[in-house]
């Protein structure tokens, strides 16, 4: 059975040639959609006074030479050049498929430009698989980052640019209200901020160094009030859990598992259990740290249990 | 005996129909309540001259006040913390007669809990408000833990772990309430007594807390007259004296959710209160005849057996399990049928139990009860009360 | 012709901001542009179901504006070595995007630049990354 880390360094997209060669109409038609007025797209005299040979393509379309475009909607991922597409790709679908991996967004595009393209050149591509993520939790849902180098190369054969792409393959959430807002205030705000940079961190007393959650304005060892932060190692134990049915609020799936868990540290927090079945948590299971990031402005140390970490 | 313990009594008890959709406001409801009392009391009410609500309370003392026709108040007072507040309630104001600030005082508590604002659908929708007490629950509410049967789930868990005690052992809890309960015209829950079974098949509400842990929502109101144990004396009912009246707040106290204590098995400031009643009565768990335990959900009530001396930590599931809670064992327990069989109106209705008991009047009466102990929330800061007949 | 020179530009030199309209218009003609039919990109209905709340703009396109952002700012002689960004929230229709930039470095040997760029919209970051281009001489000019 092949698992995700077996395809790195395999190749999903054979060498493909884009249906049209580089054009000025398509060329004049990108740049007026993307309200890019630069001469050297649709003016020879222009491009030649940049020392150019004439009219260029924007380095940025790159990419739309490559597209199969409406064709790829009417015959079907398994058509056309997907036809051609190596066993790797036709394997990896599967297992995205397998796992509910349904809907796909694209997160990241790196791209080297080796030359600019001219009327006339042909660009084809070939894509190999660079690595794949453990599953992660996303504000979009559940899912694998998968990573690919696309290199396009010219008629000569000669590479004009390199693509680092990645596409987040998910399990789309159900639509759901957003969690409940935290009341952040100057007593707790840093906690929050510094979880939106997937840290967890605990309030330490400069005056005694007592660690302390749910944090405060005042150390109630020393009574100092002033106060720094430091790193949780993000490992601990579920304390006590509970696991919620009713009522249920529209942000969350039920049931719903709710752990006070004791960090390494000592300090206990209220977070959730992911990874894991109601029925096999108990309390003592050794858990980890990981990081749900709710919203674009919420994201909340949750846990796993440590036997469950992908390596 | 403390300075004040045997200085105040509770001479008059009044309360709304208990029921599900009230139809009227809640100021309404505080007033019947209230004149009630007043009635019950054998007094008017202008000879009331203070008052003492819960902070939750949405009625202020003015507009009772001057709706029922009271005059010069020279004392009020409100105590926090929701349901914790009960108790504390007739020590403000047996505090305020002992003292001479005030001859009478009247104790109210009125909502329309059910057919209203419903704590049970908890606080996961609460306003964008940033005091400590809407932070507090930025720890809580973005995690899904945002109702009471939640939070109490989660100390419920721990006691299981560390005491072995077991869902039957809650579940003998709710069996005591409702078999009072059913004997009790005035509960909801009148003539339904349920069975271990009925429990252990009841939908989860949040394991470990099965529906039938959880106590029911009430619309209702409920009002106590304190006045002088003197001056009870010469009124129409015998007087509960109040012998011992405490409040209490344990170390790293949160509202519900204190789960980061060294240990979480127990209610420290229950213990807190129980050893304040004890030291102003001048008497132990022993001199106790029958109990009132707040039992919003039934898995707290074991450790207030244990933090108020009747059992060692760990064993109330064998002293619930051995028949002590019944009508004749040891402790007979909230002979109304509790906030889980008669009514939640936030632990005053079982002070009004407690009245009943010392007058030898509850629908459930036991032999011989001369001191009756209460309780008031568990898990926030709170109340007890012991009330005993007059000697 | 306007536009800039490796010897004009300073680390540091900030990007006039851009303030781009996303109207619904923008985000279906820029998608067929870059032959990039893919439902969510236009048809409100289908975007929904597959649990977006609109339809949003593509990653081709993202790329396209940051391109132009930079290319204005340093005009038709500059020649685009890289783009590389990562998405944050979507552009959905009726807000506005607003792209700014910042030299973050200069290299002497190719007289590239680069430059860090970042588009806010109603939601958020939509977009941040880093484009370089390279500049003509002074003396060519």
């Amino acid at each position: 059975m092949t698992s995700y880390e077996d395809f790195a360094g395999r190749e999903i997209l054979p060498l493909w040639e884009g249906p049209d060669p580089v054009n000025v109409p398509m060329i004049r038609h990108w740049a007026e959609a993307m309200g890019d007025r630069n001469p050297i797209y649709r003016d020879d005299a222009a491009a030649r006074a940049t020392g150019r040979p004439g009219i260029v393509a924007p380095a940025s379309m790159m990419q739309a030479w490559t597209m199969r475009g409406y064709a790829a909607t009417v015959e079907g991922p398994d058509a056309g050049a997907r036809a051609g597409a190596a066993a790797g790709a036709r394997e990896l679908d599967g297992l995205l498929e397998k796992d509910g991996y349904t809907s796909v967004v694209a997160t990241d595009s790196e791209f080297e430009f080796h030359r600019e393209l001219v009327a006339g050149d042909r660009v084809s591509v070939r894509e190999v698989v660079e690595s794949i993520s453990p599953e992660k939790s996303t504000a979009l849902g559940t899912g694998r980052f998968v990573t690919t180098v696309r290199t396009y190369t010219d008629q000569d054969g000669e590479v004009v640019a390199v693509q680092r792409w990645r596409l987040l393959r998910f399990r789309p959430k159900e639509a759901r209200a957003p969690r409940p807002r935290p009341a952040v205030n100057r007593d707790n705000a840093f906690w929050f901020e510094a979880a939106r940079e997937h840290r967890l961190v605990i309030q330490r007393c400069a005056g005694c160094g007592t660690l302390r959650h749910p944090p405060g304005p005042c150390c109630p060892h020393c009574g100092s009030f002033d106060w720094d932060a430091a790193e949780a190692s993000g490992r601990g134990q579920v304390y006590s859990f509970v696991v919620n049915h009713h009522p249920r609020h529209p942000a969350f799936e039920y049931p719903l598992i709710v752990a006070v868990v004791e960090l390494d540290e000592g300090t206990r927090l209220v977070t959730n259990l992911v990874g894991v079945e109601p029925g096999e948590v108990e309390i003592g299971m050794p858990v980890v740290l990981d990081w749900l990031d709710a919203d674009p402005d919420l994201s909340l140390p949750v846990f796993r249990p440590q036997s469950g970490i992908a390596a | 005996m403390s300075g004040f313990s045997g200085a105040a009594a509770i001479a008059g008890i009044g309360a709304t129909e208990f029921s599900k959709d009230s139809g009227r406001s809640e100021l309404r409801l505080a007033c019947e309540a209230v004149l009630a009392a007043v009635a019950d009391a054998g007094l008017k009410p202008s000879d009331v001259d203070g008052m003492v609500t819960f902070t939750a309370d949405t009625n202020a003392e003015i507009h009772v006040a001057r709706s029922t026709g009271m005059r010069d108040l020279t004392f009020f007072s409100r105590i926090p913390h929701g349901g914790g507040a009960a108790c504390g309630t007739v020590q403000q104001a047996a505090l305020a007669v002992a003292t001479g600030v005030a001859d009478v005082v009247v104790c109210y508590r009125a909502f329309n809990e059910r057919s209203g604002v419903r704590y049970g659908l908890g606080q996961a929708d609460g306003p964008a408000e940033t005091g400590a007490d809407s932070a507090a629950y930025a720890w809580l509410t973005p995690f899904g833990l945002s109702t009471p049967a939640q939070w109490v789930a989660m100390f419920a868990r721990r006691y299981m772990h560390e005491y072995g005690a077991t869902s039957e052992d809650f579940g003998r809890v709710a069996v005591v309430d409702r078999r009072h309960a059913a004997t009790n015209p005035a509960a909801w829950f009148y003539r339904r007594p349920i069975t271990l079974e009925d429990h252990q098949a009841s939908r989860w509400i949040a394991e470990p807390l099965h529906l039938l842990d959880c106590c029911q929502e009430t619309d209702g109101g409920q009002a106590l007259v304190v006045v002088s144990a003197e001056r009870a004396r010469d009124l129409p009912h015998p007087p509960a004296v109040v012998l011992g009246a405490a409040q209490g707040s344990g170390d790293d106290q949160h509202m519900m959710t204190s789960y980061y204590r060294p240990r979480i098995t127990g209610i420290p400031e229950m213990g807190l209160v129980g050893r304040q009643l004890y030291a102003q009565s001048g008497l132990g768990p022993a001199d106790m005849d029958a109990a009132i335990l707040y039992d919003h959900f039934t898995p707290l009530v074991l450790p207030q057996l244990e933090e108020l001396g009747f059992c060692a930590p760990g064993e109330a599931k064998d002293f619930v399990a051995e028949g002590n809670l019944e009508l004749g064992g040891r402790l007979p327990f909230n002979t109304h049928g509790g906030q889980l069989g008669e009514a939640y109106l936030h632990g005053m209705n079982g002070i009004a139990e407690a009245v009943r008991l010392v007058r030898g009047t509850s629908v459930n009466q036991p032999e011989g009860v001369r001191n009756v102990i209460v309780t008031a929330g568990t898990g926030v800061p709170t109340s007890g009360l012991v009330l005993g007949a007059d000697r | 012709m306007n536009g800039r020179t490796y010897e004009e530009v300073a680390t540091g030199e900030e990007l006039p901001p851009l303030p781009i309209p996303l109207t619904r218009t923008l985000i279906v003609a820029t998608a067929i542009a870059s032959r990039d039919y893919q439902d969510v990109h236009h048809d409100p209905g289908l975007a929904v179901e597959r649990g977006s709340t609109d339809i949003f703009m593509n990653i081709l396109t993202t790329n396209g504006l940051v391109d132009r952002y930079v290319t204005e700012w340093a005009g038709p002689a500059a020649v685009v070595t890289a783009i590389r960004i990562r998405l944050g929230v979507p552009n959905y229709p009726g807000d506005t995007m607003t792209l700014t930039g910042t030299v973050t470095a200069k290299h002497d040997e190719d007289r590239r630049v680069e430059i860090a760029v970042r588009g806010e919209n109603g939601l958020g970051a939509h977009v941040t990354g880093t484009v370089a281009v390279r500049l003509p001489a002074k003396d060519a000019t």
